[in-house]
């Protein structure tokens, strides 16, 4: 079974805002939800200096704060280590909302119920990639299977020696990022 | 600052469930220590105890979304004993039927008091167990929480429950003075429980905000919000000054001016303490920080 996660390139970002429109088309979003965002970063001192993009979506933890607090089992992790909600169960009590430290759930009012990055996983299974990632004008994001050390997301992280945000707090996140 | 998922309707609940364990303690103490003489206050706190948890309850039940609209999902909220919510729903299912039960023996209220007074021991012992869990409870529901650093401290469930009996005794003492105005001489005994439960309070609150300011960079604007930041003059007026400091001095001077002081004076402080204990919880969720991700 792949263990799919996404490397991101920072370094390739030139903030356009494609991936939060294909996500938000893909996911029939109103503009108040978002499962993507770009954070904007100045980094250096005048004349030394260059402004970063960070993407920023569900990290799709291997041992996820947000499947741990939720109190009916809406929050599950698929075989293919995608982190996901079943409509169904969730009750839309929030914990996971105020667990997730990546702060990246975001509840749907009109459901009653709290929703986040699928990682487009019915695209994925039929062969597609997420449409996060195939939208990208300049390639910033390369969807695969990071326990295939032939693929190309393995291949990248090992080359530029990617590393998740806040390694840190301990939740094995999936995404990767090459910020330099 | 970046709002926070849980609003007034969480801190409510914090709040009630913590004066209604509070004041079940409150009630058990005094029905075990000193029945003669503090029959009222047992009284009112046995009384106050579960309509607080259940109405604190009943926040919680509507912060919720589809949980609310489809009611039967609510069977699912056991789901997963690795959440704190899941123990929290089996704790407070057992605790709101124990304390109205208590409530009616302590009180003789109805035939079911009758019959439930033979057992009036068992029900202070196992009450007074989910009264503490029911008050910890609170305060642990947001330590465990990662993504919010400020609250992941085994500090915060101390404070919820210091903060618990100084507002469950305070319940109790201000239904005393409403059943029976005559008690107030007899309160003044309880000013040092007051006395006791202010000072561990301050104590542990003053922990957690030079722990914080040290413990990592979003704990520490957390803390900062409070102490500087924009939550400042709530924190400092409502929560420190109205909150402990002023009750903490009253019930100083009451307690040794021994049912001298006036009435109005003697509800106040208690009054007082329920505000601090409502704007301590208020303060505590709206200041949480996210970790910096980036």
């Amino acid at each position: 079974m792949p263990r799919y996660g996404i490397a991101i390139d920072t370094t390739k970002c030139i903030g356009c805002h494609a991936c939060r429109v294909a996500c938000q088309n893909q996911n029939d979003l109103p503009v108040s939800e978002e499962f993507n965002r770009i954070v904007e970063r100045e980094r250096g001192v005048f004349p030394s200096f260059s402004k970063e993009f960070i993407p920023l979506q569900c990290n799709h933890c291997k041992d996820a704060p947000c499947e741990r607090v939720c109190p009916t089992g809406a929050t599950y992790t698929t075989a293919e280590g995608v982190v996901l909600v079943n409509p169904k169960t969730c009750v839309g009590c929030k914990y996971c909302i105020e667990a997730c430290p990546y702060k990246m759930r975001t509840l749907d009012h009109a459901r009653g119920i709290v929703v986040k990055c699928r990682l487009c996983i019915d695209m994925v299974r039929e062969g597609g990639t997420p449409a996060c990632v195939s939208t990208c004008p300049t390639q910033v994001r390369i969807f695969g299977d990071l326990d295939d050390p032939r693929s190309e997301i393995s291949r990248f992280v090992a080359e530029h020696r990617a590393q998740p945000l806040r390694a840190d707090l301990n939740t094995g996140p999936k995404i990767y990022y090459k910020r330099s | 600052m970046p709002e926070s998922a849980w609003g007034w309707l969480i801190i409510t609940y914090l709040f009630l469930a913590g004066a209604g364990a509070g004041a079940y303690i409150s009630a058990v103490a005094c029905d075990l220590l000193a029945p003669d003489w503090s029959r009222s206050l047992a009284r009112a706190g046995s009384l106050a105890s579960g309509p607080l948890v259940a109405i604190g309850t009943a926040c919680l039940v509507l912060d919720l979304e589809a949980g609310l609209w489809e009611p039967w999902r609510q069977i699912y909220l056991v789901g997963n004993l690795s959440s704190m919510i899941s123990w929290g729903v089996l704790v407070l299912s057992a605790f709101i039927p124990v304390a109205f039960l208590y409530a009616a023996a302590l009180n003789e209220i109805t035939f079911v008091g009758r019959i439930a007074k033979k057992y009036l021991f068992l029900l202070e012992i196992v009450g007074s167990v989910l009264a503490v869990a029911t008050a910890g409870y609170t305060g642990v529901l947001i330590a465990v929480i990662n993504g919010v650093p400020f609250w992941n401290t085994p500090l915060m469930p101390v404070l919820f429950m210091a903060s618990a009996m100084s507002t469950g005794l305070a319940v109790a003492m201000i239904g005393a003075a409403i059943i029976d105005i005559r008690t107030i001489k007899t309160l003044s005994n309880f000013a040092l429980g007051h006395v006791i439960f202010l000072a561990v309070e301050v104590l542990v609150l003053g922990l957690l905000i030079f722990m914080s300011l040290t413990r990592s960079v979003e704990a520490a604007a957390s803390a900062m919000i409070l102490i500087s930041g924009p939550l400042s003059p709530y924190f400092w007026g409502l929560v420190v000054v109205m909150g402990i400091l002023v009750p903490f001095v009253l019930s100083i001077v009451e307690y040794y001016e021994y049912g001298e002081m006036p009435k109005y004076l003697v509800v106040g402080a208690d009054l007082l303490v329920l505000v601090g204990g409502m704007s301590l919880r208020a303060l505590i969720i709206y200041s949480g920080q996210p970790p910096q991700i980036v």
